[in-house]
């Protein structure tokens, strides 16, 4: 885990930390806190979801008082058409965009905004019934990034030059149909194998060499990413597909189980949530919620309703909450607070229609489809707000990404901006949580 | 704006408009019309939620050719109704099982003239989509086949019934824009190049032949379903087919004259780049930009669109300027209608729209109307004919675009007049087993 600490205004640099000096660190974070310290830890955002795969980040200390005029802006920049969100390790910052038919990968300086490097192929912008560009996010591993395209172009670049180590295209090479939307799942990283939502249950690829390891049946992909978990000692990946959720073994892509899940345009594209051995799946067009129940070879419905229709983004589950959109854009969305356990809904909030959402510690980060960055308190009462702003104009679809005490926005033609919540004084105003 | 189904009630009430469907809907306990839904796509699912919001309907079917859209379809119709609609793949066969009362159609554009006909011949009232037909002879046949039985036939154009449309045509023909003798009729949005995606297998459950039917057989590619068919001209006439509809209509419900005497369009797909269609890729092929003019006898319209550069030096990117004596009078679709006195000392009269959402429209009024008619036995507000004029300009200003060259309009005879080539593509050949309507 690549951790930044900072305490009070003082950075200790980046550095990779074996377990047991986290353990170690906790302790003294801890003990610092009893002592009245305020103490701040940053966290990088290597891939679509973060390290954790579920949306939440661990760090803290930032800065979620902002004044009237809204939170001191560190930057903008422009990276193309998409929805492509943002990674950041070490000070890059990496996302996707199309302009001119041409999909660019580029790598920026988190805290400046200067373009390090970039790398374009051809790739149609493909805006059939929206802005249209790359909707998946680039995944950082070791000294790469690993992109992946709507129509299927694959690409490992190194992660500081932007040099292109190998690069295929998926679809092409096994001739596999590309979704309506085309591919939209990221690429996810788990131990020696790169896992792609492409063909109808998922593709492993070697991430050395751009090999393929194992694809599934030829049948429409869905839009969510592979989420991978321990089932019942062995390693499984679970992804929407065309027309359900499902699970497959990880080593051989032998299917387990596949939970029939229909949507009109085979629009399936919020990753399942896992704890334990239930998942939570959910998608748009009037579809709803379901809460599985897995073992190794099946599942059961725990519970199902239409409460929670995400769209296009994923829910974060905190202490047994949901917390996520429900609705279609431009249609009669909301943001939600669902029990786990039930699917009962325990509040609605229609001051945002839509959008993408994070957490960080207990409190959500939510960027509405009208631009507006809002902080809030992530309740299981009612909708909390601490802070909001504006900070961009049009449409915003991407998950805002906490990372360094920046929170990186983007909307659709390409507009980032990049928010300082670091923390500024040593006191008062900011969120402070223990570990 | 987002109204609610009571606000919007009252709004219109509160601004003069007859609602029809009220007294309707008083006695929907009493009977429901047996009604099916061919093309239960996203906008046959809009008209058919307003029939079931008028609670005049049962849904006893649902036709469409892909499977995965029949099982979301019937599975929202239960949900909104109780109702459980069978699903079919073929129409014929649900029109024969169900003998429905009322059937929507809101398949693509090719396919509107057959389903429609058979309906009618079926002995139901029909509600179908704009444009009527895909070439001028099988508008003609809807038409004539319409004339010829007892069916209300309603296309759907609800901006001839729109709050803002309706008080705009009024603001017009009081004569408050002064004498009118240009209209400007256009659709605009961004765009680029294109670059073809690449064709794939038919997706398990859908009937690509069906779906084509009688349109040539072409590779199936995700750009066409669903939806993106507008803009493959087997299938539609790209923009002027598609938004060119409503504004042609809007300015045949303004003005005296019933057609045109000559019409000439140019236009073509200098942005988007070269059609492409072969074995592994396609593009779409409908004009990125295009005008056409009318000419009328008393004004010329043009219609022109773009699907690059937006529009932002004018105030919209779409709808129909009137320009008058008095000013220009600009209506619009969601920015209500707006005019622009050329006196600059007489202030900007706005109206603002009343439509439903999402994607802003009138249908409740014109479902309404459409129940009325049947009930009363009389042409609806949108009826056939106006449906099929206006379709019936879109498609000349697309033969000319075609052709290259002028068509001189026989508007009484429905004629072209001395030019047989054009003549002949008022029609088109159909791909078996399909054959091309006649009345
Ligand atoms: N009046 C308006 O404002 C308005 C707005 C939008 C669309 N429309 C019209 O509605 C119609 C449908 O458009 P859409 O946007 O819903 O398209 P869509 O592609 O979403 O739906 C069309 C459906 O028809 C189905 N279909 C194709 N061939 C069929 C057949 N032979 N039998 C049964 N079903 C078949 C397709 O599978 C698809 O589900 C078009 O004519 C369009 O012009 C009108």
């Amino acid at each position: 885990m690549h951790v930044r600490l900072k305490i009070g205004p003082v950075l200790i640099p980046t550095f990779a930390m074996p377990r047991s000096i986290a353990f170690w660190m906790h302790f003294v974070r801890s003990a610092l806190i009893l002592l009245g310290t305020t103490v701040a830890s940053a966290e990088n955002w290597p891939c679509w979801r973060g390290p954790q795969h579920n949306g939440i980040s661990q760090e803290t200390g930032w800065n979620a008082s902002w004044p009237e005029a809204g939170p001191p802006i560190a930057w903008r920049a422009s990276v193309g058409i998409g929805f492509s969100s943002v990674v950041v390790s070490d000070n890059r910052l990496y996302t996707m965009g199309n302009e001119d038919n041409q999909d660019t990968v580029r790598c920026l300086d988190a805290t400046t905004g200067a373009t390090l490097w970039s790398h374009s192929y051809e790739a149609d912008l493909g805006d059939k019934f929206f802005e249209g560009g790359p909707t998946s996010t680039p995944t950082l591993h070791g000294d790469s990034v690993f992109t992946l395209s709507r129509w299927g172009h694959l690409t490992r670049l190194n992660r500081i030059t932007g040099q292109v180590r190998w690069s295929t295209n998926v679809a092409q090479e096994t001739g596999t149909r590309i979704p309506g939307w085309g591919f939209a799942g990221s690429p996810r990283i788990h131990d020696q194998k790169l896992l792609l939502n492409v063909g109808e249950s998922g593709m492993a690829i070697d991430p050395a060499t751009g090999s393929i390891l194992w694809k599934s049946a030829n049948r429409d992909a869905g839009y969510s990413t592979p989420v991978t978990f321990k089932l019942q000692d062995r390693w499984v990946m679970a992804l929407g597909s065309g027309k359900s959720f499902l699970a497959v073994d990880v080593e051989t892509g032998t299917e387990l189980w596949q939970q029939r899940w229909l949507t009109r345009y085979g629009v399936n594209s919020a990753d399942p949530i896992v704890a334990g051995n239930q998942m939570f799946i959910s998608s748009g067009y009037g579809k709803g919620a379901a809460l599985l129940e897995m073992n190794a070879s099946g599942v059961n419905v725990v519970w199902q309703n239409r409460d929670m229709r995400n769209q296009l983004n994923s829910c974060v589950l905190l202490d047994g909450h949901l917390f996520g959109f429900d609705g279609d854009a431009g249609v009669s969305s909301s943001l939600r607070c669902l029990s786990w356990k039930t699917g009962e809904v325990l509040w609605t909030d229609e001051s945002i229609a839509t959008g993408g959402l994070m957490a960080a510690g207990n409190r959500l980060i939510v960027l509405s489809d009208q631009g507006e960055l809002i902080v809030a308190e992530a309740s299981r009462e009612h909708f909390l707000p601490l802070a909001r702003a504006r900070v961009l104009q049009g449409k915003c679809w991407t998950t805002p990404t906490l990372a360094n005490g920046r929170i990186y926005c983007r909307n659709a033609v390409g507009d980032l901006v990049c928010v300082d919540v670091r923390p500024t004084a040593p006191a008062s105003s900011q969120v402070d949580q223990t570990p | 704006m987002k109204l609610t189904r009571r606000q919007f009630l009252s709004t219109s009430t509160a601004a003069g408009f007859a609602l029809t469907g009220l007294p309707l809907r008083a006695a929907a306990a009493t009977s429901q019309y047996r009604t099916a839904l061919i093309g239960s796509g996203w906008w046959g699912m809009n008209i058919l939620r307003e029939a079931l919001a008028a609670r005049r309907s049962r849904v006893v079917g649902l036709c469409d050719v892909s499977a995965d859209i029949l099982e979301t379809s019937a599975d929202e119709v239960r949900d909104l109704s109780g109702d459980s609609p069978k699903t079919y793949l073929d129409y014929r066969e649900l029109l024969e099982k169900e003998k429905p009362e009322i059937v929507i159609v809101a398949t693509p554009d090719h396919w509107h003239a057959l389903n429609t006909i058979a309906a009618i011949r079926s002995g139901a009232h029909v509600y179908v989509e704009k444009p009527t037909g895909h070439t001028v002879e099988e508008s003609r046949a809807m038409h004539a086949v319409a004339r010829h039985s007892e069916s209300v036939v309603q296309v759907g154009l609800h901006r001839r019934i729109g709050p803002h449309h309706v008080s705009g045509m009024k603001f017009l023909k009081d004569g408050r824009a002064g004498d009118i003798g240009m209209v400007r009729m256009f659709a605009h949005s961004s765009g680029g190049a294109e670059l073809p995606a690449p064709n794939s297998e038919v997706p398990e459950g859908l009937d690509w032949n069906m779906y084509c039917g009688p349109a040539p057989m072409r590779p199936f590619n995700s750009r066409i379903h669903p939806g993106g068919w507008r803009n493959f001209l087997d299938f539609a006439n790209g923009t002027l087919g598609d938004w060119g509809v409503h504004w042609l209509d809007q300015v045949l419900c303004w003005t005296d004259e019933k057609y045109p005497d000559r019409v000439y369009s140019t236009g073509g797909r200098p942005i988007r780049g070269e059609p492409v269609l072969n074995e592994r890729e396609q593009t779409t092929d409908a004009p990125d930009s295009q005008v056409a003019v009318y000419r009328f006898k008393s004004f010329t319209a043009t219609w022109e669109h773009r699907r690059f550069a937006g529009n932002n030096a004018e105030k919209t990117r779409i709808g129909c300027y009137f320009y008058g004596t008095k000013g220009t009078f600009h209506m619009g679709w969601r920015d209500g209608w707006t005019f622009y006195p050329s006196n600059e000392r007489e202030s900007v009269v706005h109206e603002a729209s009343q439509l439903q959402e999402p994607d802003g429209h009138n249908m409740q009024l014109l479902w309404n109307d459409f129940l009325t008619a049947i009930e009363k036995r009389k042409r609806p507000m949108a009826d056939i004919e106006v449906g099929h004029r206006a379709t019936t300009l879109s498609l000349l200003g697309m033969l000319s675009l075609k052709l290259g060259r002028s068509l001189n309009w026989d508007g009484a005879t429905e004629q072209i007049i001395g030019d047989p080539e054009a003549t002949a593509l008022l029609r088109r050949d159909y791909r078996a087993p399909w054959h091309y309507p006649t009345a």
